[in-house]
């Protein structure tokens, strides 16, 4: 963990608001400084550098796109990796957020803040210790591993997974939801991610039903669990070939909707299937990424959108 | 569904419909379909479906293109819940087509249950226009149902 010195920077203008954030982020033992607005942020993040910049995405308007941008670079420049956007009234301009393709950290509310989302955020940032599902599951969730060794696995894996998962009680739209992201997660580990030395994604091309050998260097782990509040879903590869920039492409693509297709789609429907999906990413050792279910509500109680996290293991 | 397989999409004909069940992804091969229409209508009953990938939804597209450059109209019959999430969430998958009927969630107050019921888009037209899902009784409890979705989230395949 960093040095408990460094500061956490809240960026909100509601004093309530900044005061729960602020209980919510101290048990990290770092100083919490507040901003009211992004320009007071800049100043902030020049003078004292934060670990981490958590801004609230009412902030964020068509006036202040650039700001916002601002904000974002120099915390980077600084070394806080870490800028991350609450939304609550906000959420309709989700859109325009994940087409500024800079704010890699997602967290998506009805409430002004969502503490467990928040602290394991923050925690998985400050500590570096970004892997593995058991972080958003209850304790003593059992989640269950399978290592696929053929391509051919994941229609059946799939199945599988839906049925257990009605098998548990849990409704239709919720086993439906994770075979489709599931599905798509898999299939991206398994043809999109292994990649040559020379940086050329060998098996993209190929037929999707086609029977592909895993071995272990092509093998995908996945694992599966549920708390009763969260279904999460975990797919791993060894080779660690997406990157964060193709990441917020994707999620940002705004011609999914009307189009349907091209690079990304799977990506993006996975997003748009699930509730907060995770991407754990270790540049040329792996790749994980977890789609959180939320199956405590109905449709109609379930925010109209939902998060994501890009995390990046840093070099030692 | 299958325990140990995702289930590959079958076709099979019922009256003027071509009846799809199972599973639409990279083995469907969608693309035949239009030539099975019939005086220029393409019927498909989508009940049975359970399951749509990202593969799927591009062959979905590249069917439903086809069957409007042939010329064919398009019916969408009993489209299940699987289906209607990207017909909704993907504005290139309604082509030209027609929904007739299909599935939606509902869900009961009093006891709980939660059910896919299938609506008649024709028969309750001006409701759907409207975002006024039609009423529904709990088989179980014979209770009002309450609708399970937001309105105008899932009636969206409505406004091509």
């Amino acid at each position: 963990m960093r040095a408990p010195e460094a500061s956490i920077l809240i960026v909100n203008p509601d004093r309530k608001t900044q005061r729960t954030v602020q209980r919510i982020l101290g048990v990290t033992g770092h100083r919490i400084d507040v901003a009211d607005d992004l320009d007071q942020a800049v100043r902030l993040v020049a003078h004292a550098p934060p670990v981490l910049v958590v801004i609230d995405g009412a902030l964020y308007t068509d006036e202040q796109a650039e700001p916002l941008r601002r904000l974002v670079a120099a915390a980077k420049e600084r070394g806080a990796e870490a800028c991350m956007t609450l939304l609550g009234a906000a959420i309709a301009r989700i859109p325009t957020i994940l087409h500024l393709g800079a704010v890699t950290n997602l967290l998506v509310h009805p409430m002004p803040v969502l503490g467990e989302e928040l602290t394991i955020t923050a925690q998985k940032l400050l500590r570096g210790d970004l892997f593995g599902a058991e972080k958003y599951l209850l304790w003593g969730t059992e989640l269950h591993a399978t290592t696929m060794t053929r391509a051919s696995q994941r229609s059946h894996l799939v199945a599988e997974l839906a049925a257990r998962v009605r098998g548990l009680g849990q409704s239709a739209r919720v086993a439906s939801m994770a075979m489709l992201v599931a599905d798509e997660l898999i299939s991206n580990a398994v043809h999109n991610a292994p990649v040559d030395a020379r940086g050329v994604h060998y098996r993209r091309e190929l037929a999707r039903d086609g029977e592909l050998e895993l071995d272990e260097r092509h093998g995908v782990r996945v694992r599966w669990g549920c708390d009763a509040r969260y279904l999460a879903v975990e797919v791993r590869d060894a080779f660690g070939s997406l990157d964060r920039d193709t990441i917020l492409h994707s999620l940002g693509r705004s011609d999914v909707r009307e189009t349907g297709s091209g690079a990304g789609m799977g990506i993006s429907l996975a997003y748009r299937s699930c509730d907060h999906l995770v991407f754990n990413l270790a540049p040329g050792r792996c790749t994980e990424i977890i789609a959180l279910i939320d199956v405590r509500y109905p449709p109609t109680e379930r925010v109209h959108a939902s998060s994501y996290n890009v995390f990046v293991e840093q070099a030692p | 569904m299958s325990s140990d397989t995702r289930g590959r999409m079958t076709i099979t004909e019922q009256g003027d419909a071509l009846v799809l069940a199972g599973s639409i992804d990279e083995t469907s091969a969608l693309h035949e379909l239009p030539a099975s229409a019939r005086s220029g209508r393409l019927v498909l009953d989508l009940a049975a479906i359970t399951f749509i990938n990202s593969l799927g939804v591009r062959d979905w597209i590249r069917m439903q293109l086809a069957a409007q450059k042939a010329g064919l109209a398009v019916e969408l019959r009993r489209v299940s819940e699987p289906l209607m999430h990207q017909l909704n969430m993907i504005v290139a998958t309604r082509g030209s087509a027609a929904v007739t009927s299909f599935y939606a969630p509902y869900a009961c107050d009093a006891c709980g249950r939660e059910e896919s019921l299938l609506i008649d888009a024709i028969t309750h037209a001006e409701r759907l226009v409207r975002l006024d899902p039609p009423p529904m009784t709990c088989p179980d409890c014979r209770s009002a149902m309450a609708f399970n979705d937001f309105p105008e989230r899932y009636f969206s395949f409505l406004s091509v």
